[in-house]
C-alpha cells in the first residue's frame, strides 16, 4: 500500500504538470533570469574592455595643416584617418556608423591664423548619443595638451616662463576600483538567483488548496480516510518539488554562465566550484519548502481563490526585503545574516564567490533557518485543516 | 448499521442539530427527508467525523467516528452535494486517486474500477479528462468514487439529481445491488417517487430534530394522509423550504 502522503503528492504533481500554460511560464521564468544576468554582465565586460581593445579611431579633415597634432595623436595610440573636405551631412553620416569616435575638422584659415598667433579654429564633431564618452574625454585631453604645449613654446620664445600659466597643479587620485564598483551590482544580481523558489510553487500551492475549495472538491477529500497532515503534506511537498527543481536549475545555469564569463576583466571573481554549488543547492532546498509551506498555509485560509492569489503575490515579495535593506545600508556580512531565510542564501553565495572557503556553519544555519519555520508552518496548516471552523468554510 | 442517539450540534448561537435519533439497518435503504436547512449536511458531516458533536452518541458499524474517524471513513461511501472533480485528470485517474487514498492499489483497484464503471454504465467517459462533463456525468463519476472501496455504509446526498432516465435506472440498479449485499444506505433526497420505490425506512428531520422514523406506509398511516408528500409536509409542519 502506498503511503497517503505519496498518493496526494503524485496526484497534485500530475495535475499541475498537465497544465501546459503554467509549465511554459515556469520554464520561461527559470531560463529567463540566468540568461538576463549573463547578458547584462557580458555587456558590462564588453563595454569596459572595448577602449583598450580597439583604441580610438578618429577622422581628421585637412590633416596636412597640422602635422604636429596628427603626430601627437598617433603617439597617444589614436588611429587617424586623413580625409579630404566633407559636408556636415557626410560627417553626420560617418559618425552615425559608430566606427569612429569623432571627426576633427581644421578650418581653411588654420595655417594663416596659427602662424599669425591668432586662435586657430579646430572643429570637433561628435555624436553625443553614441556611447563613446570616455573616448571623447581622452581626445579632449590630447587637444588640451597640444594647445598648452604650443602656448608654452610661444611664451618661452618671449622670455616668459610657461609656469606662469599654471598657478595651481591639480593631481587626481581615484580610489574606486572596478571591483568595488561592480561588487555591489553583482551582489544584487546573484541574490535574485534564489527568487524562483518563491515564484515556481505559487500556482500549484494556491490551486491545490484555495482552488480545490472553490471547485468544491475539498469536502470529499477531507472525508477520506487520510489524516489532515497527509493531505496538507502531499500538497505542500508537491508544490515545493516544483520550486526545488526550478531553483536548482536556475542556480546551475547561473553558475555555468558566471563561470564562463571573463569576470576578472571587470575585477570580479566567481570562485565557486561545482562542489560548492552542490552544497549551496542543498542548503537552498529548505527555502523551497518554506516558500510553499507559506503559500499553502495562506491560500488555505483565504476566503476565495482570488483572495488567495492576491495574498500570496504580496507575500512573495517579502523575502526580497532583507537582502535589499542590507544592500542599501551597505552592511558588512555578519553571522546573524545566516539566520534570515533568503538573506542567508544570498550571503552564503556572495561569500563563497568571494573567498571560496567559509566553513560549515553558514551552510548549516542557512539550511536550518528555512527548514524549521517550514515545518512549523506546515504543521500549523494541517492543524488548521482539522479544525471545525475550516470544515464549515468548505 | 448506523445508530444515532440524541445528537446535538451548535455553532455559536445557532443550534444546527437539536436532538437527532435514528437507526439505519443493514440491507436497507433509509431515506433522509427534510426541508433545506433542516441540518442534513451537518448531520452527514458529523457522521463521517468532520464535525464533532456536542452531545449524544453515534455508532457506525460499532465504531464512534469521533474516536476512530479513519476506521469509520474506510467503511463509508460519502457522496455530498459538493462533487467538484479534478478537471485535468481523467475519470480513471480520479478513481485511482480515491482508491489509493482508501488503501487499494494495483490489479485489484483496476478490476474494481472496471466493475463500478460497468455498474454505472460509464465506459465512454472513463479515459476522458473530466473538464466539461455534464451534471449527470459528474454525479456518475462521484458515485463511482463512492462505491469504489466497497464501503459497508453509504451516505448519499441527493444522488439522483441531474441524472437522465437511463442513469437513474443505473443508479437504482446499483442501490438494489448494495442492498442485496447487506450494505447500510442512507440517502437524502427530495424526490418522493424515489422514496416510495426504493426505501424501506424513512427518517424525517426538521429544524435539527428527528420528527419521525418509519416505513413510507407507516408514515402515511400515522399522519392519516395517503400521499407521502402530503404526509411529509404535515410532519414537518410547514409548507416552507421544500425543494
Amino acid at each position: 500500500m502506498k503511503s497517503k502522503i505519496r498518493v496526494v503528492f503524485l496526484k497534485e504533481l500530475r495535475e499541475t504538470l498537465r497544465e501546459k500554460r503554467t509549465i511554459g511560464f515556469l520554464a520561461l521564468m527559470v531560463l529567463f533570469y540566468p540568461l538576463l544576468i549573463g547578458f547584462t554582465l557580458h555587456q558590462l565586460i564588453d563595454k569596459s574592455t572595448r577602449t583598450e581593445r580597439e583604441g580610438l579611431h578618429l577622422t581628421v579633415i585637412g590633416a596636412a595643416k597640422a602635422p604636429t597634432l596628427v603626430a601627437q595623436l598617433r603617439e597617444r595610440n589614436v588611429t587617424v584617418n586623413e580625409s579630404g573636405p566633407m559636408t556636415p551631412e557626410a560627417i553626420g553620416e560617418l559618425l552615425h556608423g559608430k566606427k569612429i569616435a569623432a571627426v576633427l575638422r581644421l578650418s581653411d584659415d588654420f595655417t594663416d591664423n596659427y602662424q599669425a598667433m591668432r586662435p586657430a579654429r579646430i572643429e570637433l564633431w561628435f555624436d553625443s548619443s553614441a556611447e563613446s564618452g570616455p573616448q571623447r574625454r581622452e581626445l579632449d585631453e590630447i587637444l588640451q595638451a597640444y594647445s598648452s604645449n604650443i602656448a608654452s613654446a610661444r611664451l618661452l620664445a618671449h622670455g616668459v616662463s610657461p609656469v606662469t600659466l599654471a598657478p595651481i597643479q591639480l593631481q587626481r587620485y581615484d580610489t574606486g576600483t572596478n571591483a568595488s564598483r561592480s561588487a555591489m551590482m553583482i551582489g544584487g544580481l546573484i541574490g535574485f538567483l534564489f527568487f524562483p523558489a518563491f515564484i515556481l510553487c505559487m500556482s500549484s500551492a494556491v490551486d491545490s488548496t484555495a482552488g480545490e475549495r472553490e471547485r468544491r472538491s475539498l469536502e470529499v477529500l477531507m472525508a477520506q480516510p487520510a489524516h489532515s497532515w497527509e493531505l496538507v503534506g502531499g500538497k505542500w511537498l508537491a508544490s515545493a518539488a516544483l520550486a526545488l527543481v526550478g531553483v536548482t536549475v536556475v542556480l546551475i545555469l547561473g553558475h555555468a554562465i558566471l563561470k564562463w564569463l571573463p569576470l576578472e576583466e571587470i575585477g570580479m571573481a566567481w570562485n565557486l566550484g561545482w562542489g560548492g554549488l552542490l552544497l549551496v543547492c542543498l542548503a537552498t532546498a529548505p527555502l523551497a519548502l518554506l516558500a510553499s509551506a507559506m503559500y499553502v498555509a495562506m491560500a488555505m485560509n483565504a476566503k476565495t481563490f482570488k483572495e488567495a492569489q492576491t495574498l500570496v503575490s504580496m507575500v512573495m515579495l517579502l523575502p526580497l526585503i532583507p537582502g535589499m535593506v542590507v544592500s542599501f545600508m551597505d552592511l558588512k556580512t555578519a553571522q546573524w545574516m545566516y539566520l534570515v531565510p533568503m538573506l542567508s542564501n544570498q550571503t552564503l553565495i556572495k561569500e563563497l564567490a568571494k573567498s571560496g572557503d567559509i566553513g560549515a556553519l553558514p551552510f548549516v544555519l542557512t539550511f536550518l533557518c528555512a527548514l524549521v519555520p517550514a515545518l512549523l508552518i506546515a504543521a500549523f496548516a494541517s492543524w488548521r485543516m482539522k479544525s471545525e471552523k475550516y470544515v464549515l468554510g468548505v | 448499521m448506523i445508530e444515532v442517539h440524541d445528537v446535538r450540534k451548535g455553532f455559536g448561537a445557532v443550534q444546527a442539530l437539536g436532538g437527532v435519533t435514528f437507526t439505519a439497518q443493514d440491507g436497507q435503504i433509509t431515506a433522509l427527508l427534510g426541508p433545506n436547512g433542516a441540518g442534513k449536511t451537518t448531520l452527514l458531516r458529523t457522521l463521517v467525523g468532520l464535525l464533532r458533536r456536542d452531545h449524544g452518541t453515534i455508532s457506525i458499524g460499532g465504531v464512534d467516528p469521533e474516536k476512530d474517524p479513519m476506521a469509520v471513513r474506510r467503511n463509508i461511501g460519502f457522496l455530498t452535494d459538493q462533487f467538484g472533480l479534478y478537471e485535468r485528470l481523467t475519470t480513471r485517474e480520479y478513481l485511482n486517486y480515491f482508491g489509493e487514498l482508501n488503501g487499494m492499489d494495483g490489479g485489484a483497484l483496476r478490476t474494481r474500477i472496471g466493475e463500478v464503471s460497468d455498474l454505472l454504465g460509464m465506459d465512454d467517459i472513463l479515459e476522458r479528462q473530466t473538464k466539461g462533463f455534464s451534471q449527470g456525468q459528474r454525479i456518475k463519476v462521484a458515485l463511482a468514487r463512492t462505491l469504489l472501496h466497497r464501503p459497508r455504509h453509504l451516505l448519499l446526498d441527493e444522488p439522483s439529481r441531474g441524472l437522465d432516465v437511463m442513469s437513474t435506472r443505473a443508479l437504482r440498479t446499483a442501490l438494489n445491488a448494495l442492498r442485496a449485499d447487506g450494505c447500510c444506505v442512507i440517502m437524502a433526497t427530495h424526490v418522493m417517487q424515489e422514496v416510495i420505490h426504493l426505501c424501506e425506512d424513512v427518517i424525517v428531520i426538521a429544524k435539527g430534530h428527528t420528527v419521525a422514523q418509519g416505513s413510507p406506509q407507516e408514515l402515511c398511516r400515522r399522519t392519516g394522509i395517503a400521499d407521502l408528500e402530503d404526509a411529509f409536509v404535515s410532519l414537518v409542519g410547514t409548507e416552507e423550504g421544500i425543494a
